[in-house]
Parts: C-alpha cells; sequence; structure tokens
C-alpha cells in the first residue's frame, strides 16, 4: 500500500501526530454492547444509530463496508475521531441487600482512515480501529471479586484495503485485517494472608491475527443503496502472558508466584445487511440487521506453564449468536449542517447461566443523534452522541466447581464522540 | 449561535447522570424497630473465629451482618469494639499447606489491643468472648485485663460495670441474646477435666434477668438456643481421623509387654469387683484413657468415647500415649461427660425457648440447624455446611467458632426467626460475600 506517497508532506505530518496521539491515549473501550464488541467507527454511523453498510460517502466505509471507498467522491479522503465511553454497571446481589457499582475509567475508542481513488474504478485505503475492547472495574473487595476484580482488554485493527466499482450497480472491497491487542484483568484467588487477599495480576500481549472485511455495495439508482458486509472471525491468541500471584508464602510450595499463561478470545464475525433510501434530497433513511457469529464464543481457557494441573481452568461463557436491529436517518439543513439520529436494539449474547461480571453484558436500547459541520469545503467536523439504557436483569454465573454468583444487573452508558473529516 | 447550543448540549450530557439505578427491593421491618440494635452473647456474638478476635474477624460477626441487613429497614449505626489489627490477643491460627492441621499465626500483636477503649463507647456488639450467662450479671467481671475477662475489660464502661447494665443502658429497640453454649463447653472443652457445666438453675435465673431486663422498654428481639457439642467438629472430628481402637500392635512382644504391665492394675481392678481389665491381642485394640470416674483411674477407650482436637497424635505415636500411659483426662471426652453435657444442653434450650415465649420473642433454633450440618449438611447459595473440620465450610480453624461464611450462615436463621416472628421482611445474606477458610501463613 502505497497511500500516504502522495500526500502533500504537512497534511501527512498533521495526520500522523493526531494517530499517535490516539493510540497513545484513546486505547481502552468499555464494554457498552454486544459482548465486548465496539461498533464506534464512525460518527456519522454512530449518530444514525449505528447503520453503516449501505452508507457511503466518507472513509469510514472503510470499516462499515470497504465497497464504498470505490464510491468516494474526492481524491484524497481522511478521518480521524474518537468516542468517551462513560458506562457504569450497578449490580445487586440475589435476594441481599448488597449492592455494588462499577467505577471504570472513561473508555476511548478510536478510528483513523485514509483512502484515495487511484481512478474512477479503484480506491485503496487503510484504517486503524478498535472493533472490540471492555473494560471493568469493580472494587477489589466486591461480591464477585474472585469472578473479576477489574479487566482491561485492547484490541486494535489495521485494515488495508482494495475497492473496484465494477459498474454503476454494482462495487465490492476488500480489506486485509491485522489485529493486535492486549489484555490485563486482576481477579481474587481464594489464598489471602492475614493481612493481605490473594490476588491474581494477568497480563499478556496477543500474537497478531489476521482476518478480512469484504463487503459488497448495490446502488440500483440514486434513491436506493443496499449493503452487505461480512468481517471474518479472528483469534487473540495470547502466549505467555504472566500470570503474577499475590499469595501468602506458605501456598507458594503449591502455586508458583510467578506463573505464565496461555489463553484464546475469539472475535466474532460479523454479517452485515443494510439499505439506504434516499428520502427527498435532504433525507437519508436507512435499515440495517447485523448478525453477529458470538456462538464461537464458548468458553474462557486459561492453561498454564507451571502447575497446570492445578491451576488450569476452562470457564464457560456460551454466548449465542445475536442479531441487531437498527434504523437511522440524517437531514441535510444547510450546507453547512446536517443533523442525524437512529436507534437500534442489541440483545445481549451471553448466558444466563453463565453471565460473569468481566463483560456485565445486557439486552440494550441504543439511542443516538448527531450533527456534521462543515466549515469550510473540505473539512467537517462530526459530533455524535449515543446514550444506552438495559433493562434490569436477573443473571447467574454458575462456576462448575459449584459455586453460583446471582444477581441483577444495569446499565447506563454515555457516548460522545467526535472526528475530523479532510477531503480533498 | 445553534452550533455553540449543541456543543453546551454535549458538554451538559457529560455531566448528567451518568450511574445507573436500580430498581428498589422489598425489605420492612414488620412489627420490629431496628433502630437501635444491641448484640448480648459470647465469643459466637463477638465475631471470634480462628482462635481468636480481630479485626476482620470481628466485621464479619453476625450481628455485623444483621445490622447491616437491618439497614435497608431501618437500622442504625452498629458499634463493635474493634481490636485494632489482624493478630487480636496473638492466638490466630492459620493453615499452612505443608502442614496437616493449622499453625500459629505469629505476627505482632498491637499492644493497643489490650487497652480499655470505654470511652469511644457504647458498643452495640456486647459479644463477651468466654462468658457464661450468669457472667452477664456479674459485677467486675471486666475489672481489669489478668483479673477480669480481658475482652469485657477492653469496653467495660466501668471496672464494676456488668455487661447486662452496658447493654441495658443503651435502651436498645431491638435485641439479640445467644448465651449458654460456654455454661457446657469451657467444661467440654477442657475434656471435663476442669471447669464445670453450669447447673439449670443458675442458668435459668442468669436468662431470665438478662430477658426480663432488655425487655423492661418493650424492645423486640430474637433468642437462639444452643448447639450440641456433637455438632462441633473440637469434638467430632479426631474421631474421624484416629478410631478410638486404632491401637495396632503387630508383634506379639508388644502384647505380652502390655499384658504384663497392666496386670497388677487389672487384679485391683478384680479385686475392687469389676471385670473392666485392660487387655491387648495382635492387630487393633483400644486406646488406653484416663478417667476419673474409675476408683482406678483409667479403661481402655469405647466408640462412644470423643478425642479432641487438640489430641497430641505425636504423643500417641513416639511416647506411648494410649498404650503404656493412658491419654489424659483433658484430651478425650467421655460417654458419661459427653451424657453430662447432652442433658444440660436439653434443659438449657428448654428454658431458652420458654423465656423466649414468655417474653414474645423471637427464637431461632441453632441446635437444630447445627444438628443438621452435621447430619446431611445444609446448603445456602451454592455453599455446603457441614460441621467437618477445615473442609465444612462452616467451622473455623479453632473447630468451635464459625468461619464468616458460617456466621452468615447462621445470620440468616436469625433473619428467618426474626421474620416469621414479626412479619419483617429482612434479606438474607449471601454467605458467599464473607470469607471462608482460605487464610494462610
Amino acid at each position: 500500500m502505497n497511500t500516504f506517497a502522495t500526500i502533500n508532506q504537512s497534511n501527512y505530518l498533521f495526520m500522523r501526530r493526531i494517530l499517535l496521539l490516539l493510540v497513545s491515549i484513546f486505547f481502552v473501550a468499555s464494554t457498552f454492547a454486544g459482548g465486548y464488541q465496539v461498533r464506534l467507527q464512525g460518527h456519522r454511523q454512530t449518530a444514525m444509530g449505528l447503520v453503516g453498510v449501505s452508507l457511503h460517502g466518507d472513509a469510514s466505509n472503510l470499516f462499515y463496508n470497504p465497497a464504498g471507498v470505490s464510491l468516494l467522491k474526492n481524491k484524497y479522503s481522511f478521518m480521524v475521531g474518537g468516542s468517551g465511553i462513560f458506562n457504569n454497571t450497578a449490580f445487586n446481589l440475589q435476594n441481599s441487600v448488597y449492592q455494588a457499582e462499577t467505577d471504570n475509567s472513561m473508555g476511548t475508542p478510536f478510528f483513523f482512515y485514509g483512502a484515495t481513488q487511484v481512478n474512477e474504478k479503484l480506491g485503496v485505503g487503510v484504517g486503524v480501529y478498535t472493533p472490540y475492547g471492555s473494560s471493568a472495574t469493580w472494587d477489589d473487595d466486591w461480591a464477585g471479586a474472585h469472578l473479576i476484580q477489574n479487566i482491561a482488554m485492547k484490541v486494535f485493527f489495521i485494515q488495508p484495503t482494495v475497492s473496484y466499482k465494477i459498474n454503476d450497480l454494482l462495487s465490492i472491497g476488500a480489506g486485509l485485517v491485522i489485529a493486535t491487542g492486549s489484555v490485563e484483568l486482576n481477579r481474587a484467588v481464594p489464598y489471602s494472608s492475614a493481612t493481605t487477599p490473594g490476588q491474581v495480576n494477568m497480563k499478556g500481549n496477543s500474537s497478531t491475527g489476521y482476518g478480512f472485511n469484504a463487503g459488497i455495495m448495490l446502488t440500483p439508482n440514486e434513491k436506493w443503496s443496499i449493503g452487505i458486509d461480512y468481517r471474518s472471525e479472528l483469534t487473540m491468541t495470547l502466549e505467555g502472558g504472566d500470570a503474577d500471584f499475590t499469595i501468602p508464602s506458605s501456598v507458594t510450595a503449591l502455586i508458583p508466584a510467578a506463573n505464565k499463561f496461555d489463553a484464546e478470545l475469539p472475535l466474532p464475525a460479523n454479517l452485515d445487511l443494510g439499505v439506504a433510501y434516499q428520502a427527498s434530497e435532504k433525507l437519508l433513511l436507512s435499515a440495517e440487521i447485523n448478525y453477529v457469529f458470538w456462538g464461537v464464543y464458548d468458553s474462557l481457557i486459561f492453561e498454564f506453564e507451571q502447575k497446570p494441573e492445578l491451576l488450569n481452568s476452562s470457564n464457560p461463557r456460551e454466548y449465542s449468536d445475536a442479531m441487531i436491529y437498527r434504523i437511522g436517518g440524517e437531514y441535510i439543513l444547510n450546507d453547512m449542517i446536517t443533523l442525524r439520529a437512529g436507534a437500534y436494539y442489541d440483545p445481549t449474547p451471553t448466558n444466563s447461566d453463565y453471565f460473569t461480571p468481566e463483560t456485565p453484558n445486557l439486552d440494550t436500547y441504543g439511542l443516538s443523534c448527531g450533527i456534521t459541520i462543515r466549515p469550510t469545503e473540505h473539512l467537517s467536523i462530526d459530533l455524535s452522541y449515543l446514550h444506552l439504557e438495559t433493562q434490569q436483569s436477573t443473571k447467574s454465573y454458575n462456576d462448575p466447581d459449584g459455586t453460583n454468583f446471582t444477581g441483577e444487573y444495569k446499565t447506563r452508558t454515555m457516548i460522545p464522540g467526535i472526528g475530523i473529516s479532510y477531503n480533498f | 449561535m445553534k452550533i455553540r447550543n449543541i456543543l453546551l448540549l454535549f458538554v451538559l450530557v457529560s455531566f448528567f447522570a451518568c450511574k445507573p439505578e436500580l430498581d428498589d427491593f422489598t425489605t420492612s421491618n414488620g412489627e420490629a424497630d431496628f433502630t437501635k440494635y444491641v448484640a448480648i452473647g459470647n465469643s459466637l456474638t463477638a465475631g471470634y473465629t480462628d482462635g481468636d478476635l480481630f479485626k476482620s474477624g470481628q466485621e464479619n460477626s453476625y450481628p455485623s451482618m444483621l445490622a447491616y441487613q437491618f439497614e435497608a429497614a431501618g437500622g442504625g449505626e452498629f458499634k463493635q469494639p474493634m481490636m485494632l489489627d489482624e493478630f487480636g490477643f496473638g492466638k490466630r491460627l492459620l493453615l499452612d499447606v505443608s502442614k496437616p492441621g493449622p499453625v500459629a499465626a505469629g505476627g505482632t500483636p498491637d499492644p493497643g489491643n489490650g487497652a480499655s477503649i470505654a470511652d469511644q463507647g457504647p458498643f452495640n456488639n456486647m459479644g463477651v468472648p468466654g462468658a457464661k450467662s450468669f457472667h452477664l450479671l456479674a459485677p467486675n467481671y471486666g475489672i481489669d485485663l489478668e483479673n477480669g475477662n480481658p475482652y469485657f475489660y477492653r469496653f467495660a464502661s466501668s471496672p464494676g460495670a456488668t455487661v447486662l447494665e452496658d447493654a441495658a443502658a443503651q435502651d436498645a429497640t431491638f435485641f439479640s441474646c445467644w448465651i449458654g453454649a460456654n455454661d457446657v463447653l469451657t467444661y467440654a472443652i477442657a475434656g471435663g477435666a476442669a471447669d464445670s457445666v453450669t447447673d439449670i438453675g443458675t442458668f435459668s435465673y442468669a436468662v431470665d434477668l438478662i430477658l426480663q431486663t432488655m425487655t423492661t422498654n418493650d424492645a423486640k428481639g430474637v433468642v437462639a438456643n444452643i448447639p450440641e457439642i456433637t455438632s462441633i467438629p473440637y469434638f467430632t472430628f479426631m474421631n474421624t481421623q484416629l478410631p478410638y481402637n486404632y491401637l495396632v500392635l503387630t508383634e506379639q512382644a508388644q502384647v505380652d509387654a502390655l499384658n504384663g504391665a497392666y496386670a497388677p492394675l487389672n487384679q485391683a481392678i478384680i479385686a475392687s469387683g469389676s471385670n473392666d481389665t485392660l487387655s491387648f491381642a495382635l492387630g487393633q485394640n483400644a486406646f488406653v484413657i484416663v478417667d476419673k470416674s474409675l476408683t482406678w483411674g483409667m479403661r481402655q477407650m469405647d466408640e462412644d468415647d470423643l478425642f479432641l482436637l487438640t489430641l497430641p497424635t505425636d504423643s500417641i505415636q513416639n511416647h506411648g500415649y494410649g498404650s503404656q500411659v493412658a491419654i489424659p483426662d483433658s484430651y478425650v471426652l467421655t460417654s458419661n461427660e459427653q451424657a453430662e453435657i447432652h442433658v444440660a444442653v436439653t434443659d438449657y434450650n428448654i428454658v431458652l425457648k420458654n423465656l423466649a415465649n414468655t417474653y414474645g420473642l423471637a427464637f431461632a433454633d441453632m441446635h437444630a440447624k447445627l444438628a443438621e450440618a452435621s447430619t446431611t449438611g445444609i446448603e445456602w447459595d451454592g455453599i455446603t455446611f457441614t460441621s467437618t473440620f477445615i473442609y465444612g465450610n462452616a467451622f473455623s480453624l479453632d473447630g468451635v467458632h464459625m468461619t464468616g461464611q458460617g456466621y452468615a450462615l447462621a445470620t440468616n436463621f436469625f433473619i428467618d426467626a426474626i421474620n416469621t416472628k414479626y412479619n419483617a421482611q429482612i434479606k438474607f445474606v449471601n454467605p458467599n460475600l464473607y470469607p471462608g477458610l482460605y487464610y494462610y501463613q
């Protein structure tokens, strides 16, 4: 990919600075919907209830539907943005007055896209984005500490992409996904000294994973567009992560204080199908379904280098595939301002019997709105706000060892976001 | 202008109620008033566990758990006479993965643990480790650290104060009373070699006075009865590890030597008109124990005699305990001693139940519940409670007092009794919230 080579040098440096800034600061994404998936990859889409597969016209097509890249109107399109996820989960232990609440720090998913039209038919680009992530911070001594005290999972994808407009009706596009990530978690272990509670800290970086993102865009006429996109499953493989146990000295004869572990986490495939209708010159409406192949997340397995017979664990998750329903619209108020709104319903893929507070994900209703402001012909600023509410739900985690952790959960999430596009 | 408004909205939204709120759940006080709760009792009430009274144990005492549950139904502040650290008076026990039984925790207890904190009182938790029923009425019970009860000394309002006076002075609207276990336990733990069982008259008088005093202001309350000692691992565990007849003789020379050594005693036994002689053969034999009810002072053990948790098994292995030397009285509770205790427990429990009725109080049948735990086990929120030592979840490393989870179970039996008697809807506690036996050296 030679995307950057032709870019005006000052623009390139400007974008690169922003990108570095984003990579260093905007990294963690809080779980807010659909397991540990994060679809905040463009603020136009976020503002429209996260519809996206049938939309075209900006560089975020790299994520939502690579086929749209060949339909971009400018020679060069760049987009960078991020969101702040303010997410909290409240918990009430079953049959108890005990309540707890997460104290999550702000989640910060980000994206960067650059695309160029090589000729009328061919578009190429590259995207860097964070489609999965999870963070939950409970108190160290909370009731579910043996399941999780805190977790931060970060994944980011780099996706070089080629898109080809076959004819006025049909465009296709595909990108190679190169994924990397890291995870760190703390949980309580049942070995405490008189004064120090037992804990294990596990962290590591995943090896690089590969997948693809391929889409089709149908544009039968000026009014309609139909998009289909498939993003393949990836597996984050963590080998030789550090597992450090804070345990009493006599227990270290049984459990080494410093250990290594392997684990795998599937990042499920997505099949998106959507349609957009230009109802009038100013009004665009869109509807979409996303089928997420969460069924692949069967169990979370930890394998340890030392004392595997004692420490290895297979923790059932038993997720189910999920179907997400979305609608959204945008209204062009004038040359400078576009307004947007949307809504969606995202049923949880989690299993009611194996629901863990590490990913306290519930059936979620999302409402969103946003605005794009174009101060100049080339520059636009996108703002979005997404509000998520869940129903209060009773969930259990039935550990294979027989213990049970049941309670009511409820989550509220607020996600303001900002992005900048520069097209010329 | 419009843009500025929208930006402002974004900023406002970021500060807007970010926290989800769970819907309310039902909990109600019924006919009871939990505004001021005072707990009366002994070590079980104080939160004694793993051989000592220390901070985290006190935090997980059943009165503390009850008070936490009462909060949602109008309960007020609950103050306990907290130790300053995790080592109390230096008797705490811990597990050690390389050792078969508990070990001393070590650590250096804060000397402040022995200082009076009465000026921070009064304390809602009036549980005093070591207290028997009548001790609660005794003046000077906490006179000083050496001559009084050291635990009561810590928070007695004055050197001459009685526990009951200090409890009654708080004018409780609700109280719990779990007293009586030490009236038999001090004797039982000593293997019947020291102390004595409180006579029923004294016990009855003391409990009557306690309940009468605490209800003079029409306070509501809950009374618990006491368990059979056979529900407690301190008395039952060792026999599962070392049966009464596990003196195994493999050589005829050993058999002859023992029979020879006990021949003069056997002659004396026969001469006194008994046929309870001591005899040994190849294979398994019953151990020799001290029995002070016999004029000649020893006999071979029966199935019904109980070894105590403190039995020095290494002395049996290496120093002829149970064969050449009779196992001392203090390590064995004979069937006669058990019968004496059983009668007392039965009588006490009749008194406790009758008095609870007389004063219109709720009654928690801990005797039945702990008997159930020791036979079939009790399951609660996924935890199975039995009276097995170390692995039974209910009892702590001292074999007598409970674990945090065990106290949580007891709390639920109190709550059940309170809800039934006073039409209250107090939520149960989840034992998973409290520590089990997870403390290691």
